[in-house]
């Protein structure tokens, strides 16, 4: 993103002499991060701020009112006790073991659907795009929880077919899979990825292919999967670091509290629930840290596999 | 085609930008009005859409009768209320007069939060001086009580009606009560429960501690009951659960935040005697009786008058003359009680009290708490800091019980155990 193209710009004038370049550029540099002020600024005090001072809370015990009080790791240890902190841990994670591949697959299938050129293609772009722009919004938690209530549309639908389930969102086997559902049907983002990714697959590689008698699942692996793969990584890491930040709807569906038995108590949910009920915000930032450091290691390890299954362009690979 | 270098930067400052945004959250500073002439003070309540429609009307009462102050009023449901005052305090931020409940006094009032009402004219001279303690803390006024309520078991007598059951006269035991909510629930037939599982209402188990002459708290603020009353506690419904006689957790969580009551899936429920208002609207009924609480000792019901809710001000706030105003007009004027009746519960003030005008459904609140008289006792004081969050988890702990995710043990070493923590937390 910023590579200071002027830089390579000046050096590629040989006329400038070298003292005067350099001066330059120093003056050129200024303007640059003057320009870059106000969004720099905003960093340091809305984003940098708050995580300093969240990083020295979490080794605090502070309940909003009274000053800090610095109590070590404490916070850290005792999370590994306190059962419902586990049980948000398994919660989320299940939510990203199953929901992010899920989303995935659908979006990269109806991607593959939407590439071929047909009518009124444009419209079912953007039919299909239209979930995840209202998707993260306050009133569709809330219509999702009518249709998955008791006697609302799913569970009479499924009655229809002789399956009985009753409401889901009070049964808390059923809790996770309306989740699921609900990230599933927000395929949207990574599908315009994915799309862009498949237009950007040349042809002729395709046609090549052909003439050597490739099938269709021959140029899928040995062409489609390689030249794709690298959207596939970027958003398989987008969807998972996103999955783990699920808050909103799991906050409107079960009324701020996690339930059914916990069965929707999200990481963030909990977090949420320790800083603004309890009162714990030392613990709250402590379990933010932990939450930051797993999502870095996590997608530290996406970024070392990818070197064996991630093609990029000019890679001798 | 995708160039790695430009790529690997979009994807690492994304992922640093998305990783920073969950460490951090930023709080959203409210705002106070700075005009000179009206001023506006911000007013916030917990309630449904019947307590809303009745505060408006209040207000807008009081703007006619103080034309240099202009009231902005907001309100939620009770759990979401709580979470948004945090915020607001974290952020300094609190709105200039709010609704409050004795389970958070200590938590605000303590920390300085509220404003001390002795240094602002509110008169209190119409108040009984037993419940005034109620919104004090070590000797500071920090909230005044609008209204009283008590403990009571509502019923539906036309379901009851139709179930061919007799109405009850309130004098039973805690196992009169149970087979009373099985009869229901197996006449019922899948359609009408007996009623929510009353163990799972914290001051339920406060009364039940009291009728067996035990307070919850010590003067120190720890807990002043074992784990052996609470495991006893839970028992007593253990029976129950699972049949009809209490509404399955499920419906409960769906229906939230209606109750089931309120939803005409059961007959009774065992909760504060001011959701009469709240309850004839969400279920429409003509009708709804009350009767005292179950008891095994017919001399002690255990049952006391609650302030329901008192009115505090912010003590950041930059208008204290017109807080103090409005607190008193919603506590002391009679025209607000005709507005409120029996909503908030029985007026606290006798000057409201007087003269508000009952009938029907608001008589039978303010009948029911005279006919209970003999049994009061006083009303607790501010419960201990932290109290709101342990009243929450007490719910939460027997909904998995309901949910069979707990073992009736299981579940008192939860409690137990969070509340050790709080308190510790807190000392």
């Amino acid at each position: 993103m910023t590579q200071s193209p002027t830089l390579s710009r000046r050096s590629t004038s040989p006329s400038a002499p070298a003292p005067r370049k350099s001066k330059r550029s120093g003056a050129d540099a200024r303007a640059g991060y003057t320009f870059l002020l106000p969004w720099l600024l905003g960093f340091i005090a809305l984003t940098v701020g708050p995580m300093i001072s969240s990083l020295y809370l979490s080794f605090t015990n502070y309940n909003l009112f009274d000053p800090p009080k610095w109590i070590g790791l404490d916070n850290y240890t005792t999370m590994f006790q306190d059962e419902r902190f586990l049980q948000s841990v398994g919660v989320t994670v299940g939510y990203v073991v199953f929901g992010t591949p899920l989303k995935l697959a659908a979006a990269l299938a109806v991607a593959m659907l939407l590439n071929s050129a047909r009518k009124g293609q444009g419209f079912y772009r953007s039919a299909f795009y239209a979930p995840s722009l209202i998707g993260a919004s306050v009133s569709i938690a809330i219509v999702w929880k009518a249709m998955f209530g008791d006697s609302g549309p799913v569970d009479q639908g499924l009655s229809f077919f002789g399956i009985n389930l009753g409401g889901w969102v009070g049964n808390p086997s059923m809790t996770m899979s309306m989740f699921i559902l609900l990230t599933v049907w927000q395929f949207g983002a990574p599908m315009v990825i994915f799309l862009a990714g498949l237009k950007q697959i040349p042809a002729d590689l395709y046609e090549a292919a052909s003439m050597d008698g490739a099938g269709p699942v021959r140029r899928s692996v040995n062409i489609t999967w390689p030249m794709l793969s690298p959207v596939i990584f970027f958003n398989l890491l987008m969807e998972t670091i996103h999955a783990f930040q699920i808050f909103a709807s799991a906050y409107i569906i079960s009324n701020g509290e996690g339930g059914p038995a916990g069965s929707t108590l999200f990481y963030t949910l909990y977090l949420y629930l320790r800083g603004f009920s309890d009162f714990r915000m030392g613990y709250a930032s402590a379990m933010a840290w932990l939450l930051v450091i797993v999502v870095g290691i996590i997608t530290l390890i996406f970024f070392k596999t990818s070197k064996s299954w991630v093609h990029y362009s000019g890679d001798s690979k | 085609m995708i160039n790695r270098r430009n790529f690997l930067t979009t994807v690492a400052i994304g992922t640093a930008s998305a990783a920073a945004l969950a460490a951090c959250g930023s709080p959203a500073p409210s705002q106070t009005g700075s005009a000179e002439n009206p001023v506006t003070i911000n007013y916030t309540w917990w309630g449904n859409d019947d307590r809303a429609e009745r505060t408006r009307k209040a207000i807008a009462l009081f703007e006619e009768k103080n034309k240099d102050i202009k009231v902005n009023g907001n309100f939620t449901d009770f759990a979401g209320y709580w979470q948004k005052r945090a915020t607001e305090a974290a952020g300094g931020g609190l709105p200039d007069v709010m609704q409050w409940d004795l389970s958070y006094m200590r938590d605000y009032g303590q920390r300085n939060q509220l404003l001390d009402l002795g240094t602002v004219k509110i008169n209190t001279d119409a108040f009984d001086k037993s419940l005034l303690p109620s919104g004090q803390i070590r000797g500071k006024t920090y909230g005044i009580p609008t209204s009283t309520n008590a403990f009571a078991v509502y019923y539906d007598p036309a379901k009851l009606a139709s179930l061919g059951i007799a109405e009850p006269d309130g004098t039973w035991t805690y196992k009169e009560y149970n087979d009373f909510l099985t009869e229901v629930g197996a006449k019922g037939n899948g359609a009408l429960f007996g009623g929510t599982d009353y163990t799972g209402v914290w001051w339920m188990f406060n009364i039940w501690l009291r009728q067996n002459n035990t307070e919850a708290f010590t003067e120190d603020g720890k807990l002043g009951f074992t784990k052996d009353h609470l495991k006893k506690w839970w028992n007593q419904t253990a029976a129950l659960r699972g049949t009809p006689a209490i509404v399955s957790e499920e419906r409960v969580t769906q229906l939230a935040p209606k109750s089931p009551f309120g939803s005409n899936v059961s007959v009774t429920e065992v909760t504060w005697d001011n959701f009469m208002a709240a309850y004839l609207g969400d279920s429409g009924a003509k009708e709804l009786k009350l009767v005292p609480v179950p008891s095994d000792d017919k001399d002690n019901l255990g049952l006391f008058l609650k302030p329901s809710m008192l009115m505090v001000a912010s003590a950041k706030t930059k208008y204290k003359d017109a807080a103090a105003r409005f607190i008193d007009f919603m506590v002391n004027d009679p025209e607000v009680g005709q507005i409120f009746k029996t909503s908030r519960g029985v007026p606290a003030s006798k000057t409201q009290r007087d003269g508000t005008t009952f009938e029907g459904t608001d008589k039978l609140v303010v009948d029911y708490e005279k006919s209970i008289e003999k049994y009061l006792k006083d009303a607790p004081e501010p419960p201990i800091v932290g109290f709101g969050t342990l009243e929450a988890s007490f719910k939460r702990i027997s909904s998995d019980l309901n949910y069979g995710k707990l073992t009736i043990d299981g579940a008192a070493d939860a409690w137990f155990k969070e509340a050790e923590d709080l308190i510790k937390q807190n000392a």
